[in-house]
């Protein structure tokens, strides 16, 4: 019951801040702006397509849609979700820290690993909602904008996947692409708890992701031994929910990494967060 | 360390006070910042009802053991009870108090009542009633849906105050509260401490390095010196102790009576002032010293002891 007190106090004060608005004042302005460009050049893309499958099959009506669309948009977007998790999970130890109020809040009779998991439990809150709001901006709007059909997905060939399988395939790969926010929220979430002003974390998080990110994807052979092992490796791992067969085994390969590096971030930043002097 | 280990670590002066069954009882805590030791084996007893002033100069170790007390930091070695309860057990021992550690602190784009529901909601006690009546006594009641970064400072430490009695506390744990404050800033919170100590029945504890301000309200007084305790008691007892104070005596004719005092032997000390005569005397001879500048026929307007506290204060930082 605490736990759920606590955690209603943590979203009231994320939703209170400017700052956690952002991101979605963000999406609703671009996402329309980039399914209108994406139906301007319609015909370009579907030539690009047809030209490209000319040779196998003869296609009936447009193959671009609400689903290609939204395929497209997601290419783009999850390089730069981490940057506006990182706002708000980079404020939840350090903002507090920053504004002194942590001070008032730890010296109620509550424990401070209840006060770390109902941050945490806050902060994957507003990140679950920060992607089902991007999946239904872009799936959503993409859908009523230019319609369903069949989903052409370019993989070893050419994949046609049926309208509702294509939708269960967009809530797959959304999971997935969740999964790895969490990591994001996470590593925000550690360095929160390592400074007192929150823009540390914020920088911090970028910092490592894109660190991280660059040795996973150098198609340098030094690094090869390495990338499986780097998170940033499986963040692009939500396009294989379009594969055929979809391969679980690289997907949960994949999600048992990223967990494993979610409960690691977590645990150093608990054991700091405990043992912190509040001092000023 | 145990009760009773600690009854060995008591301050060099012990002055006999209604030590039983106390609200905040601390034995032996000991805290270390790299090189600094900022308190060293403190063990003290703050009476039940109590307004308890915990008095040392800056850097003496008083915000530490507020700190260590309200559980922001953790003691090296020791430890305390509230009301019975063992710091032992862990944040349970902070069911029944509360504290207003430095300065008050709010989530600055949310109003006076949107806080204290926050903190209100951890303990249970954030009902409308409960915070409105809380905003009122603080004389907030009317601001209570304005954003506190529209509060002046007095304000804010007004609604640290609310908020700090909103899980009904029997101890509250109060930290320089009056630091930053205008002097009418300060005269408010000094009044509110009072009205918070009788109305609502509960113990206070407080640190201050401004001796004039514990005087005012404190009942009992512990001293803190290089993060040893030095004394404790009730205000009374120490005063006792007290030998030589100063008074200052406002008179009708001012040169008859430095003619008078250079003459008597009860004063140590004369210094004429602009509107009176300080003197130093024994306290014990301060009647004596009245009754014959009445039978000199010296018309007293005045007499008043200053700054009885500081003097004790000095005393012992010189003996230190």
């Amino acid at each position: 019951m605490i736990l759920f007190k606590l955690t209603q106090n943590e979203l009231y004060k994320i939703f209170s801040l400017i700052r956690s608005y952002i991101g979605f004042i963000l999406f609703t302005g671009i996402v329309p702006l980039i399914l209108w460009g994406y139906g301007m050049g319609t015909s370009h893309i579907e030539g690009q397509i047809e030209s490209s499958v000319s040779d196998m099959f003869f296609i009936e009506g447009s193959p671009t849609n609400g689903f290609t669309a939204a395929y497209f948009i997601m290419n783009f977007f999850w390089i730069h979700i981490p940057f506006l998790l990182a706002l708000v999970g980079g404020d939840i130890f350090a903002g507090e820290h920053a504004n002194g109020t942590f001070r008032v809040y730890a010296t109620r009779p509550i424990s401070r690993l209840s006060i770390f998991t109902s941050k945490v439990f806050a902060t994957f809150i507003y990140t679950f909602i920060f992607v089902f709001y991007f999946g239904l901006l872009t799936l959503g709007l993409g859908l009523i904008w230019h319609g369903g059909g069949d989903m052409l997905v370019f993989h070893n060939g050419v994949l046609i996947l049926e309208s509702s399988d294509a939708l269960a395939r967009f809530f797959i790969a959304y999971f997935f692409s969740f999964m790895n926010m969490v990591l994001v929220s996470s590593i925000a979430i550690f360095f929160s708890t390592m400074v007192r002003n929150a823009v540390g974390p914020v920088i911090g998080t970028m910092a490592l992701f894109i660190f991280i990110l660059m040795v996973s994807s150098l198609p340098l052979e030094v690094f090869e031994g390495i990338q499986p092992y780097l998170f940033t490796t499986y963040f692009s791992n939500w396009e294989q929910a379009f594969y055929d067969p979809i391969p679980w085994d690289d997907l949960f390969r994949g999600l048992g990494l990223v967990l494993s590096n979610v409960i690691m971030f977590l645990g150093i930043a608990l054991i700091i967060f405990r043992r912190k002097d509040i001092l000023s | 360390m145990t009760e009773s280990e600690a009854a060995t670590s008591q301050p060099q002066i012990q002055i006999e006070s209604n030590q039983g069954n106390p609200a905040l009882a601390c034995y032996g805590i000991s805290k270390r910042f790299k090189t600094i030791q900022a308190l060293d084996n403190v063990s003290l007893s703050v009476p039940r009802g109590s307004i308890f002033g915990f008095l040392g100069p800056n850097g003496a170790g008083k915000s530490t053991l507020i700190r260590v007390v309200a559980g922001l930091i953790a003691a090296d070695e020791g430890n305390f009870d509230v009301l019975g309860t063992s710091s032992l057990s862990g944040h349970r021992v902070r069911r029944d108090m509360s504290a207003l550690v430095d300065r008050a602190d709010f989530y600055k784009n949310l109003s006076a009542y949107q806080n204290m529901k926050i903190l209100g909601r951890i303990t249970g006690h954030d009902s409308d009633e409960h915070i409105n009546r809380l905003l009122d006594l603080l004389g907030l009641y009317e601001r209570r849906t304005d954003k506190v970064k529209t509060f002046s400072q007095g304000m804010k430490q007004r609604l640290g105050l609310a908020q700090s009695l909103l899980p009904d506390p029997k101890l509250l744990v109060l930290d320089e509260p009056t630091t930053g404050l205008d002097p009418q800033g300060m005269h408010e919170i000094r009044d509110f401490i009072l009205k918070i100590a009788t109305e609502q029945n509960v113990t206070i504890f407080l640190s201050s390095h401004l001796l004039h301000e514990v005087e005012l309200i404190c009942s009992d007084i512990a001293l803190i010196f290089n993060g040893k305790l030095a004394a404790q008691g009730s205000m009374q007892n120490i005063f006792r102790e007290i030998d030589n104070v100063t008074i200052e005596l406002e008179v009708e004719d001012s040169k008859a009576t430095l003619t008078f005092l250079e003459k008597t032997d009860l004063v140590s000390q004369i210094i004429p002032l602009a509107n009176a005569i300080s003197i130093e005397i024994h306290y014990n001879q301060i009647p004596e010293l009245i009754r014959r500048m009445t039978a000199e026929k010296i018309n007293i307007f005045s007499v008043s002891q200053r700054n009885r506290l500081e003097n004790y204060f000095l005393s012992l930082m010189e003996g230190k």
